[in-house]
């Protein structure tokens, strides 16, 4: 059998690159579309898996509470450290720190950190693991089994995912406060009294909730993509690690991408 | 249950694996698909339970053509074609027990723990397996696995068997205990089954027919006595290596 190789000339390399490339998002937004339609269907049909989004629930939230109110705790410390230093060199006064700090937590930091952790534990995690599955035919042996994958693996982990970063966020929140109060107590002079009080000026309860409902963005978004990228991996460990990096990485530019849309939304509630 | 393959065809990109492959398998028969490696072999397989989408031709299994099936109706057709893979592709979070007894609860959801427990010890048994079923699969061996696999296929009764060459990367022992359960397999359970493999000697001694493919096109079939009278080049080279 002969092959005829059909050579792009030079002058249309351009153009064949980005063809190529243009197909290849296509086929991948298309792969996507198809997935989330399954996602959908898979979330309002029965049967549900109440047994193992519980063990995701543990899995997920519990596991992970440590390390997230670890860290945001430091995080939330540092903010309201920087905000004293250059609110004392520029306008020679620290009564605005806890009402800043308030708003950037709860708006913000509380949210995103809690996200962008979950992402490096979880999101990680579970393309790894639907990767595995994938690479060693576990997912083609459940739809032999008549098994729906998506509805196997992605909605437990999917539900609990948004449970726990919802939940995650109330307590990373109520840390960050705490700290933040904790280091205006003991470096800025302030009573636990006078700090509550001077961030009730600007912050409200309003916060507090729309915090949660980016909370439940971020936590649906980052098992739909780790499990996307798990089902799409490339044989071998090589392929694994891949589709893990390139899952972190899409979570992370998500979730700041989606932070920067649900703020400009939520600035219309404020 | 009988098969059938009509001018089946299937595309990767610019790449033609399937190119026309056609042939029948009666009730009970086994069948072993032979073929060097890329020729099409696993993806035929994958065609014929619905995990691939064919580009053209038709799959008629027991009178009904099932190639254009959507998915949600191949899971009929699936609690009666079973497939054991080339990796064992047993779930490595759940025990021996539950890998086995996973499709009998989606199949069959009317049994009671006792009787999922005992069918599951009745397939281990058959495939020549005990005292394993508390066990995670990487705590038995690689040949240990595939065996269950196999169990974990047959424990839903199919009616077609399809095998991606279960004896790769066994020793000649297991091997050997591999083949003859796919024989007392198919000859118990009366089922009819397909082959994938490269084992000519294996083919010789328990196919009733045998089809081989070259770059994806079907390059003889027959039984293992006509094969042996073959001029095809590449079936010569598989009997070369058989004496």
């Amino acid at each position: 059998m002969s092959e005829h190789i059909l050579k792009t000339p030079l002058v249309l390399k351009p153009f064949d690159f980005l063809g190529k490339n243009i197909l290849a998002v296509s086929r991948a937004l298309k792969s996507f579309g198809e997935y989330i339609l399954d996602v959908v269907h898979a979330l309002l049909t029965p049967p549900f898996r109440f047994k193992e989004t519980v063990l995701q629930l543990n899995l997920i939230g519990v596991n992970s509470a440590p390390i997230i109110l670890f860290s945001v705790s430091f995080a939330a410390a540092v903010t309201i450290l920087e905000y004293a230093y250059h609110m004392k060199l520029v306008i020679q006064t620290t009564a605005l720190v806890p009402g800043f700090a308030a708003l950037l937590v709860l708006r913000e930091l509380g949210a995103v950190i809690t996200a962008l952790l979950l992402t490096s534990r979880v999101g990680a995690g579970i393309t790894a693991e639907v990767g595995t599955m994938q690479i060693t035919e576990q997912i083609e042996a459940l739809k032999l089994l008549s098994v729906e994958p998506v509805r196997y693996l992605v909605i437990p982990r999917f539900v609990a995912t948004i449970l726990s970063s919802m939940a995650l966020v109330v307590f990373a929140n109520a840390m960050c406060l705490l700290f933040s109060m904790l280091v205006s107590i003991s470096y800025l002079g302030y009573s636990a009294e006078s700090f509550i009080s001077a961030m009730n000026h600007f912050a409200s309860f309003k916060d507090f909730l729309l915090s949660i409902v980016k909370a439940a963005v971020f936590g649906g978004v980052i098992p739909l993509t780790s499990c996307f990228y798990g089902f799409n991996c490339k044989p071998g460990a090589e392929g694994v690690g891949t589709a893990t990096t390139q899952s972190v990485v899409t979570n992370a530019v998500s979730i700041i991408i989606l932070d920067f849309i649900l703020t400009y939304l939520f600035s219309y509630l404020y | 249950m009988s098969l059938e393959i009509k001018n089946l065809k299937k595309k990767f990109g610019e790449r033609t694996v399937l190119d026309g492959i056609s042939f029948i398998i009666p009730p009970g028969d086994i069948l072993f698909i032979l073929g060097t490696s890329g020729t099409g072999k696993s993806v035929l397989l994958k065609n014929i339970v619905g995990l691939l989408k064919p580009d053209g031709g038709e799959i008629w299994l027991d009178g009904e053509e099932i190639s254009r099936l959507s998915e949600e109706d191949y899971f009929l057709i699936r609690k009666k074609c079973g497939m054991v893979f080339q990796h064992p592709a047993l779930f490595d979070s759940l025990t021996i027990l539950e890998n086995v007894a996973f499709g009998l609860r989606r199949h069959y959801p009317n049994l009671t723990e006792e009787e999922i427990r005992t069918r599951v010890k009745k397939f281990l048994s058959l495939v020549n397996i005990s005292d394993v079923e508390e066990k995670l699969p990487q705590q038995i061996s690689y040949g240990m696995q595939k065996r269950v696999s196999l169990a974990r296929t047959v424990a839903i009764e199919p009616k077609v068997l399809l095998f991606d060459e279960p004896t790769t990367g066994l020793d000649p022992v297991t091997t050997n205990a591999i083949n003859q359960l796919i024989k007392n397999l198919s000859r118990t359970l009366k089922t009819t089954s397909i082959v994938v493999s490269h084992d000519m000697h294996c083919a010789l001694d328990i196919a009733d027919k045998i089809v081989v493919l070259d770059k994806g096109k079907v390059v003889e079939f027959g039984t293992p006595a006509e094969l042996k009278k073959s001029k095809v080049k590449l079936v010569q080279d598989f009997l070369a290596e058989v004496h």
